[in-house]
């Protein structure tokens, strides 16, 4: 007896293709819905995605970096024991990766500042004023006086709410109380040169900023520093200086750390945003995929006969199976393709306008967003949503298709 | 191995089938014994209910009996599975149903050729035996044409061309004639006789058409899922399409309409003239 073949794809194709134009209205309303969903979904995953960048690039440009490098155990200890004795050695390292684009070198400490008869406890923290401006936007955060002047001068910014809460103006004698590296507790009078405001509170609320010359002195530190801060010319390329700089200095006593460690906080928000795009994701393709699977069973319905009268003559029940899955996949996957198009129409035309949200700015502000929401497509993104679709023509199409295989034959061929 | 006549094509020995809905039992069969031969033109015939399509769907591998044993082409179709079942029907069995059961949106071509490329049979090649086929029952011209395109009688006819087409040694007919008219199923069965005799393709053919009966080379009658009658017809020629409808043999029905028909075609033709000397 001669074996049956597979039918060649092109006939699956144009059985599949035909067989959804016989209801056109039926595939046109479902096609309909799928675009409105996918686009819908496209948008709310570009504004997530929008907002989530502005957010890390706020948080990464105000204060931490993309990466720093301590002397092991600084982070927890926050103790100038634990220092980087060698720091210009590091720094030459940073010569030969193209990555990154700026570093600097800090001193970080906790202290007290007294102004008139008012003290605050405060993040002491010295930066080279020229460096810095390579890697945060720190000098674009001085909302009166101005930034810090390079050498050993005496210039002091505080933070607004700082400033604030010792009642400082600008030019005020401020005292800064602080532990030397041998322990003894030294004070030393600082000029208020400028008043940051980052839109950050915790920053706001501590930061007291000097130069690293004036510090290294103050603080009997010699040449020595507690973080090196690197800015890293992408988000992306974040993980790739950080595998780089773990083997480099792998076995010496540092510790690198990624602009999430810093800040278990907004750690936890990208997580929570990217579980909730998650959950958005879900929603939308479950209702996609109730759609394609009602569709494709008032079809497989409508068709009983003609699917019996198909295995009667020849078709095997797997055959049967491909030709509904790929119905089911083709449809979802136009549906896909023309929603995700027209997402990103829409995406386009927000991206420069974007979407004002200043009503809701001071909400904003803890978080480190910007009133103005940019929607961003990204290919993670896109890999996700395309990824879930077909993941969901699959699963809606495969029910149709196996209870397709399971209709018995003899009944099928009875329906008037 | 059953107790064969090395002649038979299909045989059936003591076939019981009982159709359940919820606890009621429908019995369709009773113990049917049946031999067909090769090349035989075979009636089943019978009033409604009482087996035909059934025993044909036993026949067919559709579906499976509940005791006996049925060997078709010498091989025990009861015995196999599903992809067997699909496959012997695919290379030996041709069906005709009653609904035609064309596929809708195939043309008439496409729907011949389609089981040529469940054979494994290129696409082109398919295509060249699907126009020889809707050449053989002489709807060659209308090959393009989707199924909602055509009469009731060119469907069945693309549906005798899809049987044939995949070269069967048996084709079996559902109440082939049933959706027809009477002149329509008179060409149908006409063309099948014609096929049965130049390509010597076994048909088995299940109806209550009186024409189909008398066209039988073999009649075999049931009633409530027994056989209870069996003749071969006495040898006779085709039904000749020339003389299927000559008017004195038309019930009176059909006289009187085609009279009504003529008369009213006279007054029209009448009436038509009156008007034209008018004008002129």
């Amino acid at each position: 007896m001669a074996e049956t073949r597979q039918l060649g794809l092109l006939t699956y194709l144009a059985l599949a293709t035909r067989n959804l134009s016989r209801n056109r209205r039926r595939t046109t309303i479902t096609l309909l819905t799928m675009i409105f969903g996918i686009a819908t979904l496209t948008l709310l995953s570009a504004l997530n995605d929008g907002w989530l960048n502005q957010m890390k690039t706020n948080f990464i440009l105000s204060y931490t970096g993309h990466l720093q490098i301590h002397a092991k155990g600084f982070e927890a200890s926050q103790n100038l024991h634990d220092r980087i004795t060698e720091p210009e050695e590091i720094s030459r390292l940073m010569q030969s990766y193209p990555e990154i684009i700026g570093w600097t070198q800090r001193i970080r400490t906790s202290g007290l500042a007294s102004a008139g008869g008012g003290s605050a406890g405060i993040q002491i923290m010295a930066t080279d004023p020229e460096q810095e401006t390579w890697v945060t936007s720190m000098n674009q955060d001085v909302k009166e006086g101005g930034w810090l002047r390079p050498g050993m001068t005496r210039d002091l910014l505080l933070g607004r709410t700082v400033a604030r809460n010792l009642g400082a103006a600008l030019g005020d004698r401020i005292i800064l109380m602080a532990q030397r590296l041998n322990g003894e507790m030294t004070s030393e009078v600082f000029h208020l040169q400028g008043i940051l405001e980052t839109g950050a509170p915790q920053i706001d609320r501590t930061l007291a900023l000097i130069t690293l010359n004036n510090a290294q002195h103050w603080l009997q530190m010699d040449q020595t520093v507690t973080d090196i801060v690197i800015r890293a010319d992408t988000h992306d390329n974040t993980d790739v200086l950080f595998r780089l700089f773990t083997q480099q200095l792998s076995g010496l006593k540092y510790e690198i750390m990624p602009w999430q460690e810093l800040d278990p906080m907004v750690r936890q928000w990208l997580e929570f945003s990217d579980a909730y795009g998650l959950v958005i994701l879900f929603v939308v393709i479950i209702l996609v995929l109730a759609e394609i699977l009602n569709t494709m069973l008032i079809s497989l319905h409508e068709r009983q006969k003609e699917l019996g009268v198909i295995v009667a003559i020849g078709t095997k029940r797997r055959q049967i199976f491909l030709m509904l899955l790929l119905e089911a996949v083709m449809l979802i996957f136009l549906g896909a393709i023309l929603g995700y198009l027209a997402g990103s129409l829409l995406v386009y035309s927000l991206a420069d306008s974007g979407i004002d949200l200043t009503r809701f700015a001071n909400a904003f502000e803890f978080f480190y967003m910007d009133p103005v929401i940019h929607p961003q497509l990204t290919r993670n993104s896109a890999m996700k949503i395309l990824g879930a679709t077909l993941a969901a023509a699959l699963l809606a199409g495969i029910y149709p298709a196996w209870k397709a295989t399971r209709l018995p034959l003899s009944q099928a061929l009875r329906i008037q | 191995m059953l107790d064969q006549t090395p002649t038979s094509i299909i045989k059936a020995r003591d076939l019981h089938k009982c159709y359940w809905v919820g606890t009621m039992p429908f019995p369709a069969l009773h113990g049917i014994n049946l031999d067909i031969e090769p090349g035989e033109f075979t009636v089943l015939a019978g009033r409604s209910g009482s087996g035909k399509s059934t025993l044909l769907n036993l026949i067919g591998a559709l579906e499976s009996a509940d005791s006996g044993s049925i060997e078709v082409l010498g091989e025990n179709i009861l015995a196999m599975n599903q992809d067997q079942r699909t496959r012997f029907r695919l290379q030996n069995i041709g069906f005709v149903f009653q609904a035609y059961n064309l596929i809708r949106v195939f043309s008439a071509r496409e729907n011949v050729a389609y089981v040529c490329q469940l054979q494994g049979k290129g696409k082109k090649e398919s295509m060249e035996i699907a126009n020889h086929w809707l050449g053989e029952v002489e709807i060659g011209h209308l090959g393009y044409r989707r199924p909602d395109q055509l009469s009731g009688g060119q469907q069945q006819r693309v549906a005798v061309a899809r049987a044939l087409a995949s070269e069967p040694k048996i084709i079996l007919a559902d109440e082939p004639t049933a959706n027809l008219d009477s002149m329509t199923g008179r060409h149908l069965i006409h063309l099948m006789q014609d096929l049965n005799r130049r390509l010597g393709t076994t048909f088995l053919i299940s109806s209550h058409d009186p024409d189909v009966k008398q066209a039988a080379g073999r009649l075999i009658k049931l009633a409530d899922g027994q056989i209870v009658d069996a003749w071969d017809s006495i040898p006779k020629p085709p039904i000749s399409l020339a003389s299927a409808c000559p008017v004195g043999n038309l019930p009176l029905t059909e006289r009187l309409r085609n009279y009504f028909r003529e008369m009213r075609n006279k007054v029209r033709n009448k009436k038509r003239h009156g008007n034209t000397r008018r004008h002129s």
